[in-house]
Parts: structure tokens; sequence; C-alpha cells
């Protein structure tokens, strides 16, 4: 809404409907309408999941039986050499490490902008950050145009005689490299932005006194500054483990059948098959995880998110 | 001191250096090879052209998903804008029943899986009994859309002068005269952010979309699905990709700055980030 459109608001005192002048329900409403919002379309949902996981609930398509059982999970969980389960671990340890990579990657960009680009830290990290509001869709498949078999990579490669024509470097597309370059890619700016924020909001003067008490500039990171900064590293971990963790579309674009991910499994349950109760199973599975998650490192989080709130 | 010697300074520079090359090659890559005269993406480049711009505008089904996708966006970046206001309002109030328990409803859909979200509600529309529609994409937008929204107004809400809105309350305007008259025109800023935040959440959105959206009405991201699956339809579709990306690209750009010139005009404290 532009001010000119509020300053056509009539000067006088409108009269408002009597419910509506109400001032405790409309404050009620303008609180309840959000929250009821994300309980029809979110809480729902995941509790509608969790009956079918227990059979409470079936597909009429998928013919089985309406009743508590817990056949799935079991199966699941325990059942001898699970392709879901392998797959899960599997996935799990790729999530784990593109998080780790990523951090990795991401703060020396933070100490960078923090320590180098003082000036024009918010111009730069503007350009670190423009590729990331750009569609992610557009940005795996350019990926899959300069990884493919006759892609960038590959026939350059191939022009400047570096390697044999046609004989295209395998792992550079459809395997778990493929996958994780196009996570870490697509993370690695976003992990930046906590890591940054906390060194940007170091008291410099802790650095000066680490200097004056003969510190070496090592010493004085991994001994003041790196401490100091941790709560954005874990942040910035957590800001890639929880996403990435119901990760499916690049494997659909880059990733072959040994690197699709678990969020691969729950896409291809509600999609090609009927059954959703063992859909369900996984897509409960992956609730969990994050509810794990958030409990090990909430508190980082929650942290950043007074602190925003707060100034 | 400088916090960094010369040989550090050096070395993250270069480091940056690379990485913005990292981070942009794929959008070069995309953009040039728009230009490819050949049918499929690959060095070297014989000729270039532009026929697959012309070729993806005469595609009809592409033109229909980029205007679906577009409308489903702003109606969505209101929609959202709309209910994190609502929801910022609320929350930055000095007493709120159950604010711990609103605050968690709202930034919920910032760490629930987008496919979990997706089959969630592929489930609940056949328990209403409700066949898969473009609504229904929108309402799932708006549910992942909304903390994002809340994030961005509500700090800019709490760093309003309050003595403000009680000099408009002294002058005999009611507490909704008030709102609208003055908290909103000072937020604006923040619900222009939310506004392009929500959009861009909404048009690039592929999971819920891709279970919700009917048959035969695509949005973009499904279109581009597909369409990069499709060897005969790459082309076309990177020729479109490079467009849709530019234009992100100079609307980032436009934000920022017309995000810096609002903020001199309201005079509110420095926000940080482009989020704000």
């Amino acid at each position: 809404m532009t001010a000119t459109t509020v300053e056509a608001f009539p000067r006088r005192a409108r009269r408002w409907p009597l419910w509506l002048s109400s001032r405790a329900f409309a404050r009620f409403l303008t609180a309840a309408t959000p929250s009821l919002y994300v309980v029809l379309l979110l809480i729902v949902p995941v509790v509608l999941i969790a009956l079918y996981s227990f059979g409470l609930k079936t597909n009429p398509a998928a013919g089985s039986a309406t009743g508590f059982s817990t056949a799935n999970w079991s199966d699941f969980l325990t059942g001898a050499g699970n392709p879901f389960r392998g797959r899960f671990f599997t996935s799990l340890i790729v999530t784990l490490a593109v998080s780790c990579i990523a951090v990795l990657g991401a703060y020396p960009l933070a100490y960078f902008l923090a320590f180098v680009a003082r000036r024009h830290r918010y111009t730069i990290l503007l350009i670190i950050l423009a590729p990331f509001f750009t569609s992610y869709l557009l940005r795996v498949v350019a990926w899959e145009v300069i990884l493919n078999n006759d892609g960038v990579i590959n026939s350059l490669l191939w022009t400047l005689h570096l390697r044999a024509h046609g004989h295209a470097i395998t792992w550079l597309i459809y395997s778990k490299f493929s996958v994780a370059l196009v996570l870490f890619y697509a993370w690695v700016p976003f992990v930046a932005l906590p890591i940054f924020v906390v060194l940007d909001n170091l008291d410099r003067r802790l650095l000066d006194a680490s200097h004056d008490l003969g510190a070496t500039r090592l010493t004085t990171f991994f001994r003041v500054t790196l401490p100091l900064s941790l709560p954005g590293v874990i942040a910035g971990f957590v800001f890639v483990l929880i996403p990435t963790t119901g990760e499916f579309i690049a494997p659909l674009l880059v990733g072959g059948p040994s690197s699709q991910l678990f969020g691969n499994s729950i896409q291809a349950f509600f999609s090609d098959t009927p059954d959703w109760n063992y859909g369900s199973v996984l897509a409960i599975t992956l609730v969990v995880v994050v509810v794990i998650l958030l409990a090990i490192f909430g508190r980082f989080i929650n942290t950043d998110l007074t602190e925003q709130a707060a100034t | 001191m400088s916090d960094v010697g010369r040989t550090g300074k050096g070395l993250l520079s270069g480091y940056f250096g690379l990485l913005v090359l990292f981070l942009y090659a794929p959008l070069v890559v995309l953009l040039v090879f728009a230009f490819n005269d050949g049918n499929i993406p690959t060095l070297p480049i014989k000729s270039f052209s532009t026929k697959w711009f012309t070729a993806a505008f005469a595609d009809t089904p592409l033109i229909q998903a980029l205007i679906r996708s577009a409308l489903i966006a702003v109606i969505n970046g209101l929609a959202a804008t709309l209910l994190g206001l609502m929801a910022a309002v609320s929350l930055a109030r000095k007493r709120l029943p159950l604010r711990g328990v609103v605050m968690a409803l709202i930034l919920l859909p910032l760490v629930v899986p987008y496919i979990v979200l997706a089959v969630g509600l592929v489930v609940l529309l056949h328990e209403l009994g409700i066949t898969t529609s473009l609504i229904a994409v929108l309402a799932g937008h708006v549910v992942i859309s909304l903390p994002y929204s809340v994030l961005v107004i509500l700090p800019r809400l709490r760093t309003l002068d309050s003595s403000i809105v009680e000099a408009a309350a002294d002058l005999g305007a009611s507490e909704l005269k008030a709102f609208l008259l003055v908290t909103v025109p000072l937020l604006a800023p923040a619900m222009l952010s939310s506004f392009l935040i929500a959009f861009t959440v909404s048009f690039d959105e592929f999971a819920i979309a891709s279970f919700l959206a009917p048959p035969g009405s695509p949005t973009y991201p499904i279109y581009l699905y597909a369409g990069a699956r499709t060897p005969a339809l790459l082309p076309e579709v990177i020729a479109m990709g490079s467009i849709v990306i530019t234009i992100s690209i100079l609307a980032i750009i436009a934000a920022d700055f017309a995000r810096r010139w609002a903020e001199r005009r309201v005079a509110a404290p420095e926000g940080g980030s482009i989020l704000g």
C-alpha cells in the first residue's frame, strides 16, 4: 500500500460493525488467523500422515485394510536389508557431508566479508546472495548442462585435447559427487550469512587485546575469533542440514540411480504408487529427524531469531 | 592493528574471487547457451543465434505455465504479506496469550521439509474430497512463505517508535486508523520485501506444485523440470531460463536500491541484509 492511497482514506472516523469494534475480538482474530492457517495446512496434514503410517487410514486405491498396524514401521526399522533404511543412512551421510563442506566453504567467505571487505560488505553480500534468489531449479538445470556427458566440462576438455573425444569423465554427473556439488553450490552463500553476522558483530577490542598480549594473528584466530563465531557456524550448519534432509530435486536432475536421496523415496511412493501407508512411514521418519535436529541445535537458531527480533 | 595480515588478505580475496566465479558460472552458462545455434548445449559453440528465444516465445504451453506461475506468485505475495502482517502485529504486542505457541506455529514451515508438506497436502485434499488445483498450490505456497514474511516484518515493527502511534492516538485516531495511517506506511519497505520474497518462493517452488498442480496446468517449475529432461525442449528452456534469471537479478538489485532509498526516507536504523 503506498502512502497516497492511505491518505485518500476518509478523514472522518468510520463506524465499524459492532463485532469488529470489540478490540479484544479483533486482536484475537489477528493472532488466530495466521496460526489457524498453519494448523490447518501444516499440522493437520502431518497428523494425517502419521495416521497413514500406522494404517489407521488407507488410500482406497491401495486396496489394503484400514486398521492399526505397525507392520510398515517394523519393516522399515528392522526388516533385514530394507532398501529404504539403507537409503536413509546414505542420504543422511550425504547431507551431513554437504553441510560440513558448506560450512568450511562459507567460513572464509564470511571472514572476508567481515574483515577484508569492510566498507562495501553489504554490497558484496548482495553479490554473493543474488544467485540464491534466482530459480533453484534453473541453477540445477545449468549444472546439468555443465556436468553432462557432452556438457561444458567434458566438451571443453575434448576441445582442448586434454581428453580423447567422446570419453566423458563418468563421475561428473549422475553420481553422489554431482548431487553433493549442486547442494553445496546452492547453500554455501546462505551458510555464510549467520557466520558473517556473528563475525561482523564481534567486539574488535577482544582481538586488539589478544594482539597486545602477544598473540600472533593465527593464535588470535584459533583462540578468540573462531570460538566466538561458533554460534554462527552451528546456525549455518543447521541452515543447510534441515532443508537438505528432504531434498529430492537435485538427485532427480543430476543424480543417478545410486545417488537418489531419501526425499526421492517419499516422492516416488506418493507419485508412482498408491501405497501411501509406507510412504507415510518415510515422511514421518523425516519429521522425526528434523525434530531431533531441532532438539540438538534448536537453541542456536532460537537465540539467533530472538536476537533478530529484539533489534 | 589490522585483523588480517597481507598474506591473509590476498588469500581471502583470491578465495572470494573463485567463489564468485563458482556462484555465477551456472548463470553465465545459461546465458551463453541461450544464444547457441546448435541443438545440444555443448562446446565448441559453432554459431550464435536467437532462434531459441523465438522458439520459446512461440511455445504456448511454456508461456501459459509462466503466466500461471506469475499469477500464483503475485497472489501468494499479497496473501502471505497480509497474514504475515497480522502475525507480526500480534507478536509485537506487549501481551499476547500463548505467544510461544503462535511464534512456533508461524516458524514451523521453515523446518518441515517441503516434500513432507507436499505429500501431507495431497493426503489432506484426499481427506476433504477435493481434487488437485492451482488454488491448492497457492494455499501450500502461502504456508511456506508465511515465516519469511513474519521474519521480515516483525523486526521492522519492533524498531518503530511507539510514541508516533501514541501521538496519533492522542490526536484522536482510533487504533485501527492509527495502524493504517501511521504504522502501515512506516512498514511499507518491509512489506515490499516480504512480497518479493514470497513471490520468489512461490515462483520457483517445485515440490508442492508437482503434487498439487492438476494435470494439464503445469506451473513454470513443473514445465521447466519436464523440459530439462526432454533434449528437444532443453534449448528453449535454457533460452527462457536465461531471461527469467536476468529479470530476477535485476529485480534483486532494484529491490535493494529501493530498500536503501526507503530506509533513508523512513530513517529507520540500518537493517543489514537484503532480507531485512
